[in-house]
């Protein structure tokens, strides 16, 4: 399989990348770039720790070859805040809230609920919910999720 | 990696291009337009005879339009963006098309195509009953031209469907409902991500007097091979007032409409039971929904 040459913007920077065409964008964050905070879970669309923005949407990564995703512009949990630049509003809320357990859901859960509080500021609890259906946690039960999610609209 | 016989990645810029590629790669070429069924065959190992993905998203195949009174939904355009339209969200003879296009995540929302939804020919998908019930009208075109093929008998076993070999669809029209007329559509399911155990989508018309000019019942999910047309309860309504006892006697024709599968999500007898429960609850809310 001959490789293909792609340009990907993530996180406001390109890179010029060799990826199989059949490479999902999922492994190339993770393997290529070494962003990290999109997990690989269940890699068939259906537990939404890959979860990452397309043109301020979110979708699950492991599902798009990162060949199609040439010339639009993606967003990892790296690229709405960190530890160096300043927490997101979301990221300090999941911490203040307790809602992080063992992690593994996290970044998804921040970047679905992350497109919510881009459209609708102060969300009622079965908008958050609904916003959130498309990610699972094994160990929180959600509510904590929930109370952050809300805890960060609360300070928009 | 998982494709072992890919070539090679493709984004063609117009359909021919793409309608070229798939007659090259006969059998080996898949066409991706959101990925999200495309992946799922991946991961599978359903796909190791493909050869070349190719990409619609360039086609220019997104958006949606009008044509008259007829509304076309192209059929590159994602599922939130149909779900943002303003005439879904109002109109009470979208209700069915709104109802349904609030199950899929977000993150299939954004990705997932009308056209890829279609296409995929699974009847546990909502999207396609609420079109079905609606009268909708796949369009298409393909080394022999263009074509319309109506949803009903569209669908001809699970995964397959009318298109041709190397026939891409280029959007689905929907025809004027007529006036007086409101859907709604309703899915029994474990969670946000599994498969619909029962899905039912109703549309109704009324007369100036309250009776059932005209009703499509549209059963998906467990329920067979493809969608199935709700043949017996649709007589059990025509023609008759669109009052509570007429419901109920719909209800009970439905289970007599289809042979639902026994999986572990549910036997045949749950699911026959739900279909009549759903389609009593679909039938009142499109009712509430003429006001
Ligand atoms: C986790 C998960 C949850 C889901 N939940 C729901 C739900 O609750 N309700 C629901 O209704 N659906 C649900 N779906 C299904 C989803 O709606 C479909 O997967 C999606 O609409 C398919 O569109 P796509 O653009 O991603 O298709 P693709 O995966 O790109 O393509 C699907 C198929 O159609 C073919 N194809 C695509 N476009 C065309 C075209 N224009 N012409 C000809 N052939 C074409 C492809 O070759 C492929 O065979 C879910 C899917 C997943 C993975």
């Amino acid at each position: 399989m001959k490789k293909k040459l792609i340009t990907l913007e993530v996180n406001g920077e390109n890179h010029e990348l060799a990826v199989e065409p059949d490479e999902s964008l999922l492994q190339v964050l993770r393997n290529r770039l070494d962003l990290v905070g999109p997990k690989k879970g269940c890699d068939s669309g259906g537990c939404g720790c890959c979860s990452v923005h397309v043109d301020g949407r979110v979708v699950y990564s492991c599902m798009m070859y990162a060949a199609g995703a040439e010339g639009r512009a993606i967003t990892t949990i790296e690229g709405i805040g960190s530890a160096a630049t300043g927490l997101h509003r979301l990221q300090q809320a999941f911490i203040d809230a307790g809602a992080v357990q063992c992690g593994y859901c996290s970044c998804g859960m921040m970047m679905a609920a992350k497109q919510l509080l881009d459209t609708v500021k102060q969300p009622n609890e079965d908008q958050i919910r609904l916003a959130i259906a498309g990610n699972l946690c094994r160990c929180t039960g959600y509510t904590k999720i929930v109370d952050a999610i809300r805890l960060a609209a609360a300070r928009a | 990696m998982t494709l072992p016989n890919l070539q090679d990645y493709h984004r063609p810029a117009t359909a021919e291009e793409a309608i070229a590629l798939v007659q090259q790669h006969g059998e080996g070429a898949m066409l991706v337009a959101g990925g999200t069924f495309v992946h799922g065959l991946e991961v599978r190992g359903l796909l190791d005879n493909v050869t070349a993905l190719i990409d619609i998203g360039r086609l220019g195949l997104g958006g949606i339009s009008r044509e008259g009174d007829t509304i076309v939904l192209g059929a590159t355009t994602t599922l939130a963006a149909v779900a943002a339209a303003e005439f879904v969200g109002r109109e009470p003879a979208f209700g069915a098309l709104r109802d349904a296009l609030t199950y899929p995540p977000p993150q299939i929302r954004n990705a997932g195509t009308i056209g890829g939804s279609v296409a995929a020919a699974a009847p546990l998908y909502d999207i396609p009953a609420a079109l079905l019930a609606l009268g909708a009208v796949v369009r298409t075109t393909g080394p022999k031209g263009r074509r319309e093929l109506p949803l009903d008998g569209f669908f001809r076993g699970l995964f397959e469907s009318a298109l041709a070999p190397g026939e891409l669809i280029t959007g689905v029209a929907i025809p004027p409902p007529p006036a007086r007329t409101a859907g709604a559509f309703l899915k029994l399911e474990t969670n946000a991500n599994d498969l619909a155990i029962v899905s039912v989508a109703s549309q109704l018309t009324l007369d100036g007097a309250g009776r059932i000019a005209a009703v499509r019942i549209v059963l998906g999910g467990g329920v067979g091979e493809t969608y199935v047309r709700a043949t017996g309860a649709e007589a059990a309504l025509a023609g008759q007032q669109a009052d509570d006892k007429a419901f109920a006697a719909a209800a009970k024709a439905v289970s007599g409409d289809f042979e639902p599968v026994t999986d572990h999500r549910g036997s045949a007898a749950y699911r026959r039971h739900i279909a009549g429960v759903y389609l009593r609850r679909t039938l009142t809310t499109a009712r509430e929904r003429l006001g």
